[in-house]
């Protein structure tokens, strides 16, 4: 992939991070499981953006965190909060309703016989 | 254990003091879940290798912009460095340049004075520049750093939010029009030049001779009791130049009123020129004798050379500066 076509892809794929590690979080995750949840579902995050994301949004107060001390290895949980899921549902709409217009503007491209 | 300890340690070093154990815990975890139940230091690597450079992860932890002076302010930055710059080289020139005159004890040939401030001239455009930079740029640095409104949109010249009214305050210049910097301040600058020649015509002007390294005043050109007769119409041209180029930098184009100024400046400078250099007493008798000898001519000769090139001369570049501010003003 040449890098311009890399740099564009990159920052097409930045701004549905946020909402991509939000729809995950309505069940406490804690890191890994989190980075491993989105590979399942074929979303590539670098960890190094993963976890300062994860602060910025508690920081935000989208997200709470608590730390589990009962398991072998302490493991700090994060869920979404009532402001979380509220601003994650909006976002969600957002979103729904962006794609479809882009659906229809690429659709129309083909249309015309651009592929 | 020993490559996951610096790991944290080159993460957390970078990051606030209350942060760091909360993030170390948390980091230290998170290795561990991504390594297998009985690892090897390969293992390790890999896992570090995925989380990134320790520099990448720790800035993104952080709040603070990874930049001096961002977008939001960037603009309003460069517009003050390119207004207060010249200003500051220029006065700063004036002031070294004024601190030598009214330091001179008359003894020190001049042409050796002028070596002098032209080398001063240049360490002092120099530092004043590098001053003024490093403060501007600190202090937008700290604004950039204590603005906690959060905004993004760049910000105009009044650090206040872009608005269509901001372009009324703004009058188009079209090109022809313009008037540069560097005509206003070279402006300012030929003012002061010729000020302290009129003012010091004594010790500048007059015949040099050089003599193993060093050039040694002979005689001085003018009588400076002449001269000095006209001074309150100096010091008049002198404060109307300086208006001029206040004027200048204020208009930043080539208007009527700049033009008609322009004129009037212009002739009664060289009314004043013709008046004085026409002066019979003007020249010093050591000074004729001398350039006579010279040129082998006579005194006659001389004069008309002198007075009568100095006038043409004089006068065509008045006249081209009269029409050049003319053709300017009535461009569109």
């Amino acid at each position: 992939m040449s890098s311009l076509l890399n740099s564009l892809t990159t920052e097409l794929r930045r701004g549905t991070l946020t909402l991509a590690v939000l729809s995950q979080l309505r069940k406490p995750q804690y890191g890994y499981s989190l980075v491993q949840l989105l590979e399942q579902a074929g979303i590539h995050i670098d960890q190094s953006t993963l976890y300062p994301l994860l602060r910025r949004l508690e920081k935000q107060e989208l997200v709470t965190s608590s730390w589990d001390t009962s398991e072998s290895r302490p493991r700090k949980y994060y869920v979404l909060s009532d402001f979380g899921v509220e601003t994650f549902l909006q976002l969600k709409k957002e979103w729904m309703e962006n794609s479809n217009q882009l659906l229809a503007l690429l659709k129309g491209d083909e249309e015309d016989g651009f592929n | 254990m020993g490559l996951i300890e610096i790991y944290i340690q080159e993460v957390t070093r970078r990051l606030p003091e209350k942060n760091r154990e909360d993030i170390a815990l948390e980091l230290r975890s998170t290795i561990e879940d991504m390594l297998p139940e009985d690892y090897q230091e390969k293992d390790v690597k890999a896992a570090l290798e995925q989380l990134g450079s320790p520099a990448k992860l720790a800035y993104g932890y952080m709040d603070r912009p990874m930049h001096l002076i961002g977008p939001r302010y960037f603009d309003t930055y460069v517009s003050l460095l390119k207004m207060i710059l010249p200003i500051a080289v220029t006065i700063s020139l004036i002031a070294t340049i004024a601190t030598f005159i009214t330091g001179y004890d008359g003894k020190e040939a001049i042409m050796n004075i002028v070596f002098e401030i032209i080398g001063f001239g240049i360490s002092s455009i120099i530092e004043v520049g590098i001053q003024t930079f490093f403060w501007l740029t600190i202090v937008f640095a700290v604004i950039e750093r204590v603005d906690s409104s959060k905004g993004t949109e760049p910000l105009s010249q009044g650090l206040q939010k872009w608005t269509a009214d901001d372009l009324k305050n703004i009058t188009y210049i079209p090109k022809k029009k313009a008037i540069t910097k560097v005509e206003v301040f070279g402006g300012l600058f030929w003012t002061a030049i010729w000020g302290t020649v009129y003012f010091y015509a004594d010790h500048l002007l007059g015949v040099y001779e050089g003599e193993s390294q060093e050039l040694n005043f002979i005689t001085p050109a003018v009588n400076q009791d002449v001269l000095l007769q006209y001074w309150p119409f100096i010091l008049a041209i002198i404060a109307l130049e300086v208006g001029l180029s206040i004027y200048k930098l204020i208009q930043k184009q080539w208007t009527k009123g700049l033009a008609i100024y322009n004129t009037v400046l212009q002739i009664i400078v060289s009314v004043v020129f013709v008046w004085i250099v026409t002066n019979p007493n003007l020249f010093k008798n050591e000074f004729t004798v001398y350039m006579t000898n010279l040129f082998s001519i006579t005194e006659v000769q001389l004069e008309t050379w002198v007075i009568v090139g100095g006038i043409i001369i004089f006068i065509v570049s008045a006249v081209i500066s009269i029409i050049d501010g003319i053709r300017k003003a009535r461009a569109n």
